[in-house]
């Protein structure tokens, strides 16, 4: 039953990291930005639902949209008071400027939480049922299942509301959007709000299935940002979808070529995808 | 705009570097100063700040108490600490800034064994003695340098102690699991813990190697159920540690009897991220605030770990008490030196023997102290010291399966 069980366990890890490049891909699909600092976004998602967890109680699920609405505001006054005056620069700049916010918000992090490990602990965070031979973690199954819910949610909103439609002809043609009455100076906000809230979702169900430091974002940047190309930037589901290829891939690359090697391969997929259809993903975006 | 010549700037740029030169080159010459460059922030930084506390700690009691007599003249301690972010390459550059720029007189360590593993190399080019209470990976002290001293027992030896009490519970003919990380550290710990586990007539039936840093562990922990093993010893750093006990706990994975780390165990913060969760685990520290430690400044180890808890609102664990044994090592060492030349004082640490909150130091040739590392366990969310050579608590053993805990 190993066989079996690791992709299983690559699966359920793999929808967690989709959740995680989901933010990242939306946001880059969009604004052309690529956010170094969207791991210190998951990062403080994860404080944020520790803290609501820890002080006030709340269970951390439930904490989950409390954690998104405020990452939504955060995301949405950093893209409005900052972002927005670099957005359709170079993309070098765009790059230096969240590198240096990541580098920012990670010190201000360690300031604020101490480097202290932090853990997301609620009394079922080690529960696990059978099924068929398998052991299905419960915390790691619910992750997953958000991952698709909100990778759902995200779609309906971009294929059919009218908040949707705006980001998406944004994002295609700027001018005639702008013709149709979008404000994209707001609109760039929402959508990178939005990105914020998805990536402290991420947070939150990283924490109870691993540990929280200041400093896990840089790992999770790289990660998701191999994902959101793998993925594409065009279909929220094609991320997730992209996520579960990495975890099951990580998860192989564990049991047949040795532990050490995971990254190797999580990163030898992104060479590899870029040199065999390198335009697709792009031109998406 | 007044135009600035080229001549003019000159001037100025020589007589500023000829001031700074003055205030560099000028040693207070009563101050011995240590430098140090540790992990204050970054990855490491939660280990990190046991040494820069613990070494500012010795350094203000030891002046409080009058400082340190070099050849019939008193000198105060003072630290020059840089923060390494947790990056060896920058720690490599920041021991020669701190040797070569800051003129510092002796070199405390970082920590970690791939850092004091690099690190080392500074103090044994510059020739300056450096006594590093954060490497235990037997790669620093095998490569026939003279300068470096390490207060953390060998890292081959982390599991000896806990495969001698394994013996005793009958480990003999059972099937093991060995977990490591891949650093310079736990590479040391699985090849002197293979050795031990052969000599205790063990089978290991599961041997696997991991990417130091990695946060998921559910490929290993499959192959470790599947193969149904007695025991799990694992190695790597605390961060890794919280991932392994979490994980094997909703993948439901139970060795049959045992399961110990050589990191995490002994730290608060290890036990207050887990919580229940925690129960159970078997761990290893070589020190203990055991009030018949006694030390010349601090009184006794007890009374350490007090006033260390008030200063700095942490508890200490074997970090800090090893941290605290470097900067002794200095002040003993100057004594018996009696001059400040860094290979007199290399010579004295060499051969230096005292009583501290630590342990009794001492240095073997090789640069390494030898201790023995005390079994620990975790009893209802408290440490309770259970195996040196023999049994000195009750261990709970054989550890209850996840599902079957009340």
């Amino acid at each position: 039953m190993v066989l079996p069980q690791i992709l299983l366990n690559g699966v359920l890890l793999g929808g967690l990291y989709g959740l995680m490049a989901l933010g990242m891909a939306l946001v880059w699909g969009v604004l052309n930005i690529v956010n170094l600092s969207h791991g210190a976004l998951i990062m403080l998602g994860g404080y944020a639902v520790y803290f609501l967890f820890t002080v006030t109680g709340l269970d951390p699920f439930a904490a989950l949209p409390v954690a998104m609405a405020a990452m939504f505001a955060f995301g949405y006054l950093l893209q409005r008071r900052l972002l927005n005056l670099v957005v359709r620069s170079a993309l070098l700049n765009t790059l230096l400027i969240t590198f240096g916010l990541d580098v920012v918000l990670t010190y201000l992090a360690q300031l604020a939480f101490t480097a202290d490990f932090r853990t997301i602990n609620p009394t079922y965070s080690g529960a696990n049922f059978a099924v068929a031979g398998l052991t299905v973690p419960v915390v790691r199954l619910a992750a997953f299942g958000i991952a698709i819910a909100l990778a759902a949610t995200l779609w309906f909103v971009l294929a059919r509301s009218p908040l949707g439609r705006a980001i998406r002809a944004t994002s295609q043609n700027l001018t005639a959007a702008r013709l149709y009455g979008v404000d994209p100076g707001s609109l760039y906000a929402v959508t990178f709000g939005i990105g914020a809230a998805l990536a402290g979702a991420a947070g939150g169900l990283y924490g109870m299935v691993s540990n929280l430091t200041p400093y896990i974002g840089a790992e999770l940047t790289a990660k998701s940002f191999v994902i959101a190309i793998i993925g594409g930037l065009s279909n929220p589901f094609n991320v997730i979808l992209g996520g579960v290829f990495v975890g099951v891939a990580e998860s192989l690359a564990a049991l047949y070529l040795g532990p050490t090697f995971t990254n190797v391969v999580g990163f030898g997929l992104l060479v590899g995808i870029l040199v065999v259809r390198p335009s697709p993903s792009i031109r998406a975006a | 705009m007044f135009p600035l010549n080229r001549k003019y700037l000159t001037t100025a740029a020589m007589a500023a570097g000829a001031i700074l030169h003055a205030f560099a080159g000028a040693r207070a010459n009563d101050v011995v100063t240590l430098g140090a460059s540790v992990q204050l922030t970054g990855s490491s930084a939660n280990t990190g700040r046991y040494y820069k506390d613990a070494y500012q700690f010795a350094i203000d009691k030891i002046d409080a108490a009058g400082g340190v007599k070099v050849g019939g003249k008193t000198y105060k301690l003072a630290l020059k600490i840089l923060d390494n972010q947790s990056n060896v390459n920058l720690s490599v550059r920041q021991y020669v800034q701190l040797v070569s720029a800051d003129k510092v007189d002796f070199l405390l360590g970082p920590f970690a064994s791939n850092f004091a593993l690099s690190d080392s190399s500074v103090s044994e080019k510059y020739r300056v003695p450096m006594v590093q209470g954060g490497g235990a990976s037997s790669e620093i002290f095998t490569r026939g340098y003279n300068y470096v001293f390490g207060t953390l027992p060998a890292a081959d030896d982390y599991f000896a102690s806990t495969i001698d009490m394994l013996a005793k519970l009958g480990i003999k003919g059972k099937k093991v699991a060995l977990v490591v990380a891949d650093d310079s550290f736990d590479a040391s710990v699985a090849k002197g813990t293979r050795q031990h586990l052969l000599d205790a007539g063990t089978t290991i039936a599961v041997d696997r190697t991991y990417r130091s840093g990695a946060a998921d562990f559910s490929t290993i922990l499959t192959e470790v159920k599947a193969a149904d093993v007695d025991a799990i010893l694992w190695s790597g750093h605390e961060t890794e540690a919280l991932n392994f006990i979490r994980q094997m706990q909703s993948l439901n994975v139970n060795p049959k009897s045992f399961y110990g780390f050589t990191v995490g165990v002994p730290t608060e913060d290890f036990r207050r991220a887990l919580g229940k969760s925690a129960d159970y685990a078997f761990g290893m520290t070589p020190w203990l605030p055991d009030a018949k430690l006694k030390d010349r400044w601090f009184g006794d180890a007890a009374a350490f770990a007090k006033d260390y808890q008030a200063k700095f609102g942490y508890a200490p664990d074997y970090h800090a008490a090893s941290a605290i044994a470097d900067v002794e090592t200095f002040a003993i060492a100057l004594e018996r030196a009696g001059s400040l030349d860094p290979k007199a004082v290399r010579d004295a640490i060499a051969g230096v023997s005292f009583d501290s909150v630590y342990a009794t130091v001492k240095y073997g040739t090789n640069g390494q102290i030898a201790l023995p590392q005390v079994v620990v366990q975790v009893q209802g969310g408290k440490l309770v010291p259970v195996f040196t050579d023999h049994f000195v608590g009750k261990a709970l053993f054989p550890i209850p399966a996840w599902d079957k805990r009340p």
